[in-house]
């Protein structure tokens, strides 16, 4: 199948009237969820997975992308209105796009982010397409070796662009692989760190872990300091950016776009390293470096485009390769996993309606986005108002009907609850949790790659460093490694990644 | 007494990593062109009580960060209300059981005082959920548990 009749597959998938009105419900509640400060994708795609499994796995995988990229947009809104990062992806909007709504540019910056972020949406579905079907055609001459050594770039990854240090990280990823471990062997029929009980047979759902220590773990992480939050929400003037604007604007858009797409697709490095690089590179560029921090709409262009478009193209390794580079995208290989439906590269060739709708539904949603954040930014601003204690009872609601939905069982729910109190714990230590939900559903797929390459290589490790591809991902990931070890790199990652906490 | 958040987070490694190893000796090894399904864990868990002895060892030698005191009623609060919510679903059914969750937790807020427009609120959305979990998605978690039935409800 071609491009093109893709396209049309994705078309008809995607306009089915079940599909639309997901997709409807997923950007509109992934707004609300990006809006909203202390309630994160990660933990709302968790909490919301356990209900998806009744749907078609079409139908739940675009309802549960358009969470994820609408709370790309959505956190915008509330950095440039209150300062504050709705998202952690958001924190460099909040330096220049507050600025300008303190100026009373407040509609302009809005429109500069929904402009920039729809473009670069756009721009990002599009490299999927043409992408996608390459690296699966690619993929499809990966052995178990190569596998293995993506994987261990991934973890490496992760564990760099963590907040914190790189020993901390690497504990949260061990730790996570053994979690990954709690269950039946599948290969010897071996019972793995049950204790005995049968509930555990089956292993720990990733869904009950997540909820736990995203969800639960938030509003108790929350709730120990509880402050008032500012009321004051800047007043939206005008939407229409001038003549003068768009000049501006358009370098940043193209550029955050640009960079956003590359690293989108680097497992691991996900949506956060995409804005933060496009601030930097912008105001590297920039003719006017001093304006950066007072208002400049380049520097909230450029890294609204590159979080964008970002979150489109992180799609491209999980769907083609099977494996996910950030927490968010290994819930979503495990809600296709429970649905039976197992992504790689023969993803195209097996479920062509499910991937090529799934990318014509999320440029169908970005342009639902572009409406629904300019002319209702009103309704959203709004809901940013909330207070945070009618919220989070809600949360827990959310979460403890989620855990027992599961598999029906009350034992899941005490587990949730020990996950929650364990990432809370997590947070109060310097930990931060996103690389062992990572770790959790990689660990099994480590393990197994490892298994088949030294079986179809009798027990000979040298074949992760003879295969040219192998050798190449395990050098970049040691090349990471060794960069964070250098005074200079180590000082810019926690200049940046500081801000994120 | 100040604890460092290293000497936490270490110890936990360790814990883990030493308790997973020993497990993990119970189970096949094989060799490395047959792993057994001992043979990875053991390897993991090592590395694990490894990485928490080099975090304790960076505790001992550098200044990390101190654990900042919280309060730990709301995390007590939300919890039990949680674990209360797990021993209630399945004999009182789930808008009764949402109803107490909504109760106890709120009230590990400062914030949230109860009032009758709150508790009617709290009442509104718990019926909602009954509706929309039990009826529309058809989540097998009874409307009236067995509890209420047994009473003749």
């Amino acid at each position: 199948m071609d491009v093109f009749d893709g396209i049309l597959l994705g078309f008809a998938t995607a306009t089915t009237f079940t599909n639309f009105a997901y997709c409807f419900a997923g950007v509109v509640l992934g707004t609300a969820v990006g809006v909203l400060p202390g309630l994160g994708p990660v933990a709302t795609i968790s909490m919301l997975l356990p209900f998806t499994f009744g749907l078609p796995v079409d139908t739940a995988l675009i309802m549960l992308a358009g969470i994820f990229y609408g709370s790309q947009y959505g956190g915008s809104t509330t950095a440039i209105l209150m300062n504050l990062p709705g998202e952690a992806s958001s924190v460099v909007t909040t330096l220049d796009g507050h600025q300008m709504a303190m100026q009373g540019k407040a509609g302009r910056a809005l429109a500069a982010a929904a402009i920039g972020s729809f473009f670069a949406g756009s721009i990002g579905t599009l490299f999927i397409v043409i992408a996608a079907p390459l690296l699966a055609s690619l993929a499809l001459t990966f052995g178990p070796a190569e596998y293995f050594s993506l994987i261990v770039l991934g973890l490496v990854t992760s564990m760099v662009l963590t907040s914190g240090s790189l020993l901390t990280a690497l504990g949260m990823v061990l730790f996570g692989m053994l979690l990954g471990m709690v269950g039946t062997d599948v290969n010897s029929g071996a019972a793995r760190y049950t204790f005995g009980t049968p509930h555990l047979y089956d292993g720990l759902d990733f869904v009950v872990i997540a909820t736990g220590i995203f969800g639960l773990g938030d509003v108790l992480a929350n709730l120990e300091n509880e402050h008032t939050r500012k009321a004051t929400i800047a007043k939206v003037s005008s939407l229409f950016p001038t003549r003068e604007d768009w000049k501006r604007m358009v370098g940043p858009i193209l550029r955050g776009t640009g960079l956003g797409v590359v690293l989108g697709v680097l497992p691991g490095a996900g949506v956060l390293l995409a804005s933060f690089s496009a601030y930097a590179l912008e105001k590297k560029v920039s003719k006017h470096p001093e304006q950066f921090g007072q208002g400049a709409i380049e520097g909230v262009a450029g890294p609204e485009s590159a979080n964008n478009a970002a979150a489109q193209t992180c799609f491209i390794p999980m769907l083609t390769l099977g494996l996910p580079g950030t927490a968010t995208m290994a819930l979503m290989i495990g809600a296709m996993i429970v649905q039976g439906v197992q992504p790689g590269p023969e993803i195209l060739t097996q479920q062509p309606a499910l991937f090529w709708g799934l990318i014509v539904s999320m440029w169908i949603g970005n342009v639902m986005l572009l409406f629904l954040n300019l002319p209702l930014v009103g309704v959203w601003a709004r809901l940013i108002s909330v207070p945070y204690h009618f919220l989070f009872p809600i949360i827990c609601v959310f979460t403890v009907i989620g855990a027992y939905s599961i598999s029906n069982s009350v034992f899941d729910i005490y587990l949730m609850a020990l996950f929650g109190l364990l990432g809370y714990c997590f947070r109060k230590v310097g930990a931060e949790p996103a690389p062992l939900i990572l770790a959790l559903i990689l660990g099994p797929m480590a393990e197994e790659y490892l298994r088949r390459a030294l079986l179809l290589s009798h027990g000979d490790a040298s074949v992760f460093v003879t295969s040219p591809l192998s050798l190449g991902t395990l050098i970049v990931a040691a090349l990471l490694v060794a960069s964070i070890l250098l005074p200079q790199f180590r000082k810019v990652r926690e200049e940046g990644l500081q801000e994120v906490d | 007494m100040n604890i460092r958040q290293d000497t936490i987070l270490g110890t936990f490694f360790v814990v883990i990593g030493v308790t997973a190893f020993l497990m993990a000796r119970q189970y096949s090894f094989g060799t490395t062109a047959r792993m057994g399904p001992g043979y990875f864990p053991v390897i993991i868990s090592a590395l694990l009580a490894l990485t928490g002895a080099a975090i304790l060892l960076r505790g001992r030698i550098g200044q990390t960060a101190i654990v900042e005191r919280g309060r730990l009623k709301p995390l007590a609060i939300v919890l039990a209300s949680i674990v209360i919510f797990g021993l209630l679903v399945e004999g009182l059914g789930l808008p009764v059981s949402v109803f107490v969750l909504i109760v106890i937790a709120a009230m590990g807020s400062v914030k949230f005082s109860w009032n009758w427009r709150t508790a009617a609120a709290a009442a509104v959305f718990s019926a909602i959920c009954g509706l929309l979990f039990v009826r529309l998605l058809g989540i097998p978690i009874p409307m009236f548990g067995t509890w209420l039935q047994a009473v003749g409800l």
